[in-house]
C-alpha cells in the first residue's frame, strides 16, 4: 500500500465578486436595506470532519479566511475545489425555524446548535439571502457576499440529522473578506454603501 | 460510507485491565452526551502522528456520557497501540470519531452466541450490555490464556453472570467450536479475536449459512503473494480517465486528482472509503464489503482492478 505523504492542498479561493453568482448580483440593484444585525457566535474547525470550536474572538485575514479554520489552512472537505469559502454565515432565524419544524418537512423539530451547523458565523437580524453581491461590515471587518450557501449531504451524515431539505434556501452565505481584522460575538453587522 | 464527526475527547479514566491491555474511558469536555451508538460499533482513534486506528466500544451503549475502549499493546504492531499506552493518561486529549457499526447484532434472532478471543471480547461486552437491556437470549464464550490475561473479565462476569463461559487455555479449558453443532434457525454467531479462532469457528460452523455467522477483524487479510498491477479507472460523472500505477493505491490516485474520499484505516477493514463501481473486474482485497455487495462496491484503499474499471464517482 502506498502512502500519500503530500501536505494539504493550498486553499483555492474565488474572489467573492468574481464568483458566477456574486458577479451578477453585484450588478443587480435591490435587496434589503436599513437593517442592523449582530454576531452571535464564531466557530472554526481545525480540519475536515472535526467538531466545530467556539471562539471569543477571531482573526479574519483578507482574501484568506479565519485563522485556525479548516478553509484557512486548506484542510476542509471542499478545500480542493475553488470557491468562495473564506467565511460562511448562517441566520439564527433559520435555525429557529428548524427548531419549530417550520415548514413541517420532517417528522418533528430539528434542534441545531450553533456549533453543529458548521458555518463560521451565526448571526441575528441579517438578511443573508439579500447579500450576494453586497458588501457589509461585521465589527471592523468588511465581507463580500459571494454566493448563497447550500446544504450538503456530508452535513447530514456528520450530524445524523435530515437537514438537507429543511436548510435549502436558508443555509447561509459564503463570503470573501475584503478587509481583515478581529471580530467578536456581539459585534454589530451593517450594510456598507458603495461609497464606504 | 458516511462521514463521521471527529471530536477532541478527554480521557476520564485509564487503567490496565491486564498487563498489556489499557482500558480507557472518554468524556466530551463540553457536551453531556456523546453521539449515540449500537453494540458492535467502533470508533477511530487518531494518534499524534495522524495514524488512525479502530477500536470497538466495549462499554454500555445506554451510557451516553462515556465511550470506553480497550487497547492491547502490540510492541510489534504498527505503532498506534504503543502510542496510546504511552500517551493516553487521565486528562489527556484524544481525537476520537463518532461511532460506526460494521458488526451489528441481528434483529429478530432467537439466540445470540458471542465468541470473543482475548482483546476480541471488547465488542462482545457492548453486545452483552445491549442483549441484557433488551432481555434477549445469549451466551458469551470468552477465550483467553488465563484469568490474569483476560481483558475486562470482572466486567464480563458482572454483565453476563452465568451466561459467561470462560475458556482458559492455561487451565486446559479450550473453547471447542464443535459445540456450536448443526444449524439452528434464528441463532446467530458473532466472533471476534485471533484469526485462528475465527477460522476454527468458521470451520466448525461450515454448514451454517453466512447470514448467521458474523465476524469482525481489525487486520486486513494477509496475502503476501499478491502482486499489484497497474490499471485505469474512469469517473462516471466526468468521463475522466486516471491511471493507477502498480505502486500506488486507487485511493491515493483519486486524492491526487482532487477527489475527496473519506478514509480511515486504509487497510480494507473499516469501510470508510467504499465506493460504487460498474463494468469492470475488481480485485477485492478488503475484509469489510459483504460478498453480496462486491459486484458493485469496492474499497479503493486496498482493492484494484484488472485493466480498467468505471467508478460511480
Amino acid at each position: 500500500m502506498s502512502v500519500d505523504v503530500k501536505g494539504p492542498p493550498r486553499p483555492r479561493m474565488i474572489e467573492a465578486f468574481e464568483h458566477a453568482a456574486g458577479a451578477i448580483a453585484a450588478q443587480t440593484p435591490g435587496g434589503a436595506t436599513g437593517w442592523r444585525g449582530s454576531l452571535l457566535h464564531i466557530h472554526i474547525a481545525p480540519a475536515a470532519s472535526y467538531e466545530m470550536e467556539e471562539l471569543d474572538e477571531a482573526i479574519c485575514v483578507a482574501g484568506r479566511g479565519i485563522e485556525g479554520d479548516r478553509y484557512f489552512s486548506g484542510l476542509g472537505t471542499y478545500s480542493p475545489k475553488p470557491d468562495v469559502r473564506e467565511v460562511t454565515l448562517i441566520e439564527q432565524e433559520a435555525l429557529d425555524a428548524l427548531n419549530r419544524n417550520d415548514p413541517p418537512l420532517q417528522s418533528g423539530p430539528l434542534k441545531i446548535e450553533p456549533r453543529d451547523h458548521r458555518r463560521n458565523l451565526t448571526v441575528r437580524g441579517v438578511p443573508l439571502n439579500h447579500l450576494v453581491g453586497r458588501r457589509f461590515r461585521v465589527g471592523e471587518v468588511v465581507l463580500r457576499g459571494g454566493r448563497l450557501n447550500f446544504p450538503c449531504k456530508y452535513l447530514e451524515e456528520l450530524l445524523g440529522l435530515p437537514v438537507f431539505l429543511p436548510l435549502y434556501n436558508r443555509s447561509g452565505l459564503n463570503c470573501g473578506i475584503e478587509r481583515g481584522g478581529i471580530i467578536r460575538p456581539g459585534d454589530p453587522i451593517t450594510m456598507l454603501d458603495e461609497s464606504e | 460510507m458516511s462521514a463521521r464527526l471527529i471530536m477532541k475527547l478527554r480521557v476520564a479514566s485509564a487503567r490496565l485491565t491486564t498487563p498489556d491491555v489499557l482500558h480507557l474511558s472518554f468524556i466530551h469536555p463540553s457536551r453531556p452526551e456523546l453521539p449515540a451508538w449500537t453494540p458492535g460499533a467502533h470508533v477511530d482513534l487518531r494518534t499524534a502522528s495522524g495514524k488512525i486506528r479502530q477500536y470497538s466500544l466495549c462499554g454500555d451503549p445506554a451510557d451516553r456520557a462515556h465511550y470506553e475502549i480497550a487497547i492491547k499493546r502490540e510492541d510489534a504492531g504498527r505503532g498506534g497501540s504503543v502510542w496510546a499506552h504511552a500517551n493516553l493518561d487521565v486528562g489527556a486529549e484524544a481525537h476520537v470519531s463518532a461511532p460506526r457499526n460494521n458488526f451489528p447484532l441481528r434483529e429478530n434472532a432467537h439466540r445470540h452466541i458471542l465468541i470473543g478471543g482475548g482483546i476480541g471480547v471488547t465488542p462482545m461486552l457492548a453486545m452483552a450490555h445491549g442483549l441484557v437491556a433488551t432481555n434477549q437470549d445469549f451466551e458469551l464464550h470468552f477465550c483467553a490464556r488465563s484469568e490474569k490475561e483476560a481483558p475486562m473479565l470482572a466486567e464480563a462476569k458482572a454483565i453476563c453472570g452465568d451466561r459467561l463461559q470462560l475458556w482458559l487455555s492455561t487451565s486446559g479449558r479450550r473453547f471447542d467450536p464443535g459445540q456450536l453443532g448443526p444449524v439452528r434457525d434464528g441463532v446467530h454467531i458473532y466472533a471476534c479475536g485471533p484469526q485462528r479462532l475465527l477460522d476454527a469457528v468458521r470451520a466448525a460452523a461450515a454448514g451454517w449459512p453466512d447470514e448467521q455467522i458474523h465476524a469482525e477483524v481489525f487486520q486486513a487479510t494477509l496475502d503476501e503473494n499478491f502482486k499489484a498491477e497497474p490499471f485505469d479507472i474512469m469517473l462516471a460523472s466526468t468521463g475522466a480517465v486516471l491511471h493507477v500505477p502498480a505502486d500506488r493505491s486507487l485511493l491515493a490516485v483519486l486524492r491526487d486528482h482532487g477527489i475527496q474520499m473519506p478514509s480511515s484505516c486504509e487497510l480494507g477493514v473499516c469501510g470508510s472509503c467504499v465506493c460504487g463501481y460498474r463494468d469492470g473486474v475488481v480485485i477485492h482485497r478488503d475484509v469489510v464489503i459483504p460478498l453480496g455487495a462486491r459486484q458493485d462496491r469496492m474499497a479503493p484503499c486496498v482493492s484494484r482492478a484488472r485493466v480498467s474499471v468505471t467508478l460511480d464517482l
